[in-house]
């Protein structure tokens, strides 16, 4: 394999490796720094691609290892500490009434899967990841995005389950409420 | 009988797969007389396929 040639090709994802790093980071400079560790990991250890996941699945696989590291450090730092607040449940008191029926219960949305050939549908998406709280975002995302397992989550950021499965539950009533406000309630998107 | 405030949050943690088996059954009774309830928990293995394709 031509070495430029691999390098280029590790380059082109750059601005998707930003995008994910800097939804999990919320921090420019440090999105930054990850996605150019990442890009230099790749170089370094091009001999370790075999070719039989796409290079962009492999270059995320090395960003997860790299904003992972990133987040242990993060953790450790006084800022963080919000996590503890971002795991009140009140805020969500709203969607349910006194006897615990929901608001407005979810509606069917038609056949969402076609919605998942559709690129606005992901900006929606994402739209709705960037109005998250921090700390939630970065949970979720590496819950669902990164695919860590709860316990890996749990010994990361140093929280009990508990306090995971709350963020996680925060994370997707706000996920699913953006979701149907801006996209299936509008026409057109069967809902 | 639990409520939808209770289930909705049963199902979230469902997704990361931790449920006595007492509760999912509760849960699975729920679900047989809750249409709201059965639409989020359709919803919210959709938003986990969605990320998955995100992330594509």
């Amino acid at each position: 394999m031509a070495e430029p040639d691999f390098a280029s090709r590790c380059n082109s994802h750059r601005s998707y490796l930003l995008r994910v790093a800097m939804l999990q980071l919320r921090d420019g400079d440090l999105a930054e720094d990850v996605v150019q560790d990442t890009l230099l990991a790749a170089l370094q250890g091009a001999t370790g691609f075999s070719g039989r996941s796409s290079l962009k699945t492999w270059l995320t696989g090395i960003l997860k290892h790299k904003i992972v590291d990133a987040i242990r450090r993060k953790a450790r730092e006084p800022a963080f500490a919000t996590l503890e607040e971002e795991c009140q449940l009140d805020d969500f008191d709203a969607l349910f009434d006194d006897s615990g029926h929901w608001e407005n219960p979810p509606a069917e949305w038609g056949d969402p899967e076609a919605q998942l050939a559709r690129e606005q549908f992901f900006d929606i998406v994402q739209f709705c990841l960037e109005k998250l709280p921090p700390n939630t975002a970065r949970v979720f995302m590496m819950r669902e995005v990164m695919e860590l397992t709860s316990d890996e989550i749990c010994k990361e950021l140093t929280i009990t389950s508990t306090n995971l499965w709350v963020i996680l539950y925060r994370a997707r009533l706000a996920l699913r409420e953006c979701l149907q406000q801006n996209w299936f309630a509008q026409t057109g998107h069967g809902g | 009988m639990i409520t939808c405030k209770e289930a909705s949050r049963a199902l979230s943690q469902m997704q990361d797969g931790e449920l006595s088996y007492p509760l999912y059954l509760r849960i699975r009774l729920h679900l047989l007389l809750c249409d709201a309830c059965t639409h989020f928990a359709q919803q919210l293995r959709f938003l986990h396929r969605a990320m998955q394709h995100y992330r594509q």
